[in-house]
């Protein structure tokens, strides 16, 4: 076995979204869905601005709005809203997600939602709440509250699930590759409709697409008896190439995928000829980072640190092997990574929405890490983009004048600003 | 409890933040969970920070409450050492705040250099506006210190804020004119202020308060403090531009800080020689002529929905079709303000969208002046609309300067009406010949006309629900009439721009009549009868 591999854990003073906006694309994956979020004005607030939702004239999420007067009850009435659902917006299930107010409140959300439940229209406990999770973490809870409602499947139908919402050109393009390889599958989790959701039994076996799934797969292998592959995450051309070959095994197929490999690499050699030797900092909260951070190691890049908020031995097992030797933090604290970052200088640091800019104002070339959340990345046709995602922010800032980065283009943006003196007089 | 989409305000801690980020060395220090620190991005992105915003999530995790465990004093000492601030803020959010715990005990333990306060913002009670005009309010009334006048004219600018709506062009425009006049501008807060410029108010001989959200209440207090005067009007529109340079010479002569008269107009003026500005002709041009008539429906905050209808209607002429704010707790000011502006019947004070959506939909003015949320609610019914009050989207924090207030903004607004709307003579030639080239692809209208009628349906479904709750619109909006085919090939001919409006006024003709069948001869009628 390989040594196992050491990361720090620090105390968690890193910027990030709520759980909760997992509901930005789960609505849109899940057609006939809807997301109620039990919780407060900021749940609302939160979900209008993090995600540019506001473009979306008529979403299928909405937040029960706790007002003051409803915070003495721990069993709050949602029988009309639910109707109102019901009626505008005509959804196969809903599911029902905490957030922090309620949980403090200790509202007993499973048996509200059996409550609300009828055999024609579920309504599902999803945990969510910020208190807990964070970014992408909520689309475990989402699967997992659908895993009752995949029918079982028999012991000798060994079919593959992929298991993670991609959208459907991605989907697609997993099945097509599936098929000429030979392996049989039986659907998705999530499936784009809730009845569509495929049968999972002790023969299936599971092929994690998204890396912030495991507490999914471990109920998946638990109650079901299902085979989880443990691979790597299907990003890059040394990613998709393990998948394919593992998840190929699992159904006693050999393939050697080593020349389509190869034929990616070359593909993006302009990429990889610009991130080789590149210094990369991931100081992001997408819970993607284990696998970007392994690709670009792979390509040639120096990853000085990876931080992602939560790291699974078991779920991750095999990416880890391959990090060994990257210093991997988990709930980190930027206070200490703006110092390293002062100190060490990296050529490319992947944040966040909150951080980037104000990077970028300190000189740093940085890059919204949650942009790789809503691009194409996977598999072998998301080869491309995931390597351009990298390598374009180092080329647009090289290509701008230099001028620009002199802190006089910056006076009198921000108020609070030191060094933004407006003269009084 | 309600169901809710979009809100029209932030939160308490948003507001709070609003003030430490347009502070100098002031800093907020959110004690709630991390998924609170979403107001950190607002900032970042809207406002395109090139440093971090002054605000810092103290997690409070699950894991945390089981335990007892509080960081705040670890990351209070941590925010001390990076920023070195003057003063931390500190507030619970809407989950920690039913925690009960004693943050001032906490706080106190830091053990810290700087003022730390720990401010009451309960989340349940107040929103982004009135907690960031609370505790801005109170940070004057705790560090304002009584001193000497200035030796030479001066005056405060108090309400500019991070995050508020084109703030910082209004502060150019205003220093502009203050410059013109030669009067020195003291402080400008909550913008750009440290706690010693707020210790420095009571120096300055006047306050200017142009914001009803932020900004009036503080110069209350300060006039009944330090006896110091405040010009409370916003100068949006030529005329009150006017009537806001008359009234700060009086005050501050009265006040003794000055002895002369207003200068030229022309002083006012870019080059120093022109105009201040270009309104008064521009709305006597030709052009303007087909604006006769356009009516218009403002929806926003409580100064800019005052100041854009009187605009609209004193400086372009336009007919308000109805007006209205958000802001309920300012309503009854903003209705006082527009009367002889707004029929009674037709002024809206509501913190729900589809409300107000409900009500451009029905009057289907020529121009919306709203929020992001009209702005949605205008192009779902095709109708025009400029923003003109927060809540923003990204595209309206644009670079150039574009004040609202001033003569300089009076330019502004009057440009964005304009190409907001369609116009002029072209407009002419288009509705009478109706192909300038300009259709839409037959299918893509097909597909548009579909994609409508489903909305249109499920519209339907959904006003039918709201009525069974006791608030029954009038029947007229129910029942739909259909199209035949020979009417709807006659609609086709109407140019696209207007071919929404005509198929309103045309549907509402036929309903009203309880026609259920939309013939050619029908439209024929209706055209004649109402000009659709």
């Amino acid at each position: 076995m390989a040594p196992k591999v050491q990361f720090i854990r620090e105390d968690g003073l890193y910027h990030s979204f709520c759980g909760l906006v997992s509901v930005g694309w789960l609505y849109q994956k899940i057609k006939d869905s809807f997301f109620l979020i039990l919780g407060t004005h900021t749940c609302a607030h939160l979900l209008q601005n993090t995600l540019g939702v506001m473009i979306f004239a008529r979403p299928r999420f909405a937040v029960s709005l706790l007002e003051e007067a409803d915070l003495s009850s721990s069993a709050p009435s949602l029988e009309s809203q639910i109707a109102e659902i019901r009626a505008e917006h005509k959804p196969s299930v809903i599911f029902l997600l905490s957030s922090c107010t309620p949980e403090v409140m200790k509202v007993e959300f499973e048996g509200l939602a059996h409550s609300l439940s009828t055999p024609e229209l579920p309504v599902l406990f999803v945990p969510a709440s910020g208190l807990d999770y964070t970014f992408a973490q909520s689309e475990d809870s989402v699967l997992q509250a659908l895993i009752p409602f995949c029918p079982v499947a028999p012991p000798e139908d060994k079919r593959l699930v992929f298991l993670g919402s991609v959208n459907d050109a991605i989907a697609e393009d997993f099945a097509l590759e599936a098929a000429r390889l030979g392996i049989p599958v039986a659907g998705f989790l999530p499936a784009a409709h809730f009845h569509e959701l495929p049968p999972i039994g002790p023969g299936t076996i599971i092929a994690p697409l998204q890396p912030y799934l495991a507490k999914t797969a471990t109920q998946l292998r638990n109650e079901r008896d299902a085979t989880i592959v443990t691979t790597l995450f299907p990003f890059g051309p040394d990613g998709t190439r393990r998948f394919w070959e593992d998840v190929a095994l699992a159904f006693d197929i050999k393939v050697d995928l080593s020349e389509r490999e190869a034929a990616a690499w070359q593909r993006i050699s302009e990429h990889t000829a610009l991130l080789r030797g590149k210094k990369i900092f991931f100081a992001s909260d997408i819970l993607m980072e284990l696998p970007l951070a392994r690709f670009l190691r792979n390509a040639g890049a120096e990853v000085l640190e990876c931080s992602t908020p939560y790291i699974n031995r078991r779920f991750h097992a095999a990416e880890l092997e391959q990090l060994n030797g990257i210093r991997l933090v988990e709930q980190a604290n930027f206070d200490r990574q703006l110092r390293d970052i002062a100190e060490q200088q990296p050529d490319l640091v992947i944040s966040n929405m909150i951080t980037s800019n104000p990077l970028i104002g300190r000189g740093i070339v940085a890059k919204w890490g949650t942009e790789f959340c809503f691009m194409p990345v996977h598999g072998w046709s998301g080869v491309n983009t995931l390597a351009q995602m990298f390598t374009r922010a180092l080329r647009r800032h090289a290509r701008l004048d230099p001028l620009g980065s002199d802190a006089i283009w910056t006076a009198g943006l921000m108020p609070s600003a030191s060094g933004d003196v407006i003269p009084l007089r | 409890m309600r169901l809710a989409y979009w809100m029209y305000q932030g939160t308490a801690h948003h507001g709070i933040g609003r003030i430490a980020n347009s502070m100098r060395k002031v800093h907020a220090v959110y004690h709630a969970p991390q998924g609170d620190d979403y107001v950190t991005t607002i900032f970042s992105m809207l406002e395109r920070s090139s440093q971090f915003p002054a605000m810092t999530t103290s997690v409070v995790s699950g894991n945390d409450l089981s335990t007892g465990n509080i960081r705040l004093p670890e990351t209070l000492r941590q925010v001390e050492a990076r920023v070195n601030p003057d003063l931390i803020v500190v507030v619970a959010s809407c989950s920690t705040t039913l925690l009960q715990e004693n943050l001032e005990i906490a706080a106190q333990s830091a053990n810290l250099a700087c003022d730390v306060l720990v401010y009451d913002a309960n989340p349940y009670r107040m929103q982004e506006v009135g907690a960031a005009d609370r505790l801005f309010t109170d940070l004057i009334k705790t560090y304002a210190t009584p001193q000497p006048r200035t030796p030479y004219p001066s005056v405060n600018i108090l309400g500019p804020a991070s995050l508020g709506f084109h703030v910082k062009h209004d502060l150019t425009s205003l220093r502009r004119m203050l410059k013109a006049l030669g009067i020195v501008v003291n402080v400008v807060a909550p913008w750009g202020a440290s706690v010693d410029d707020l210790r420095r108010l009571p120096a300055a001989w006047l306050n200017i308060a142009p914001y009803r959200e932020l900004g009036a209440r503080a110069a209350d207090y300060l006039e009944a403090q330090f006896g110091m005067p405040a010009l409370r009007d916003a100068p949006i529109g030529v005329q009150p531009t006017l009537r806001w340079l008359d009234t700060l010479v009086s005050q501050l002569r009265q006040a003794g800080a000055i002895t002369m008269t207003l200068p030229p107009l022309t002083d006012f003026s870019l080059d120093g020689m022109s105009a201040p500005s270009a309104v008064p002709w521009f709305a006597r041009t030709c052009d303007m002529d087909s604006f006769a008539g356009k009516s218009a429906f403002v929806f926003g905050d409580a100064t800019h929905t005052v100041g854009i209808t009187k605009f609209l209607a004193d400086e372009l002429g336009m007919p308000i079709a109805g007006a209205g704010t958000y802001l309920l707790e300012e309503a009854p000011w903003v209705r006082e303000q527009l009367q002889g502006y707004v029929a009674a019947d037709q002024f809206l004070a509501s913190e729900e969208f589809q409300v107000v959506e409900k009500r451009i939909g029905a009057l289907r003015p020529e121009l919306v002046c709203g929020t992001q949320m009209e702005r949605h609610s205008a192009r779902k019914h095709d109708l025009n609309c400029m923003v003109i009050a927060p809540p923003t989207h990204i595209e309206n924090h644009l670079l150039a300067y574009r004040p609202m207030l001033g003569f300089d903004g009076a330019d502004t607004i009057a440009d964005e009406v304009y190409t907001t709307c369609t116009l002029g003579m072209e407009k002419h030639l288009i509705d009478l010949f109706g192909d300038a080239g300009l259709e839409h692809g037959g299918e893509q209208e097909t597909e548009d006309r579909r994609q409508k009628t489903e909305d249109r349906r499920q519209e339907l479904e959904a006003s039918q629900l709201v009525g069974e709750g006791g608030n029954t619109p009038p029947a007229s909006h129910l029942t739909s009439p259909v199209w035949s085919t020979d009417a709807e090939t006659m609609l086709k001919k109407v140019p696209f721009f207007v071919r929404g409006r005509v198929r309103g006024n045309i549907e509402r003709y036929a309903s009203e009549r309880g026609i259920a069948e939309i013939s050619a001869e029908v439209m024929l009628a209706a055209k004649e009868e109402i000009g659709a």
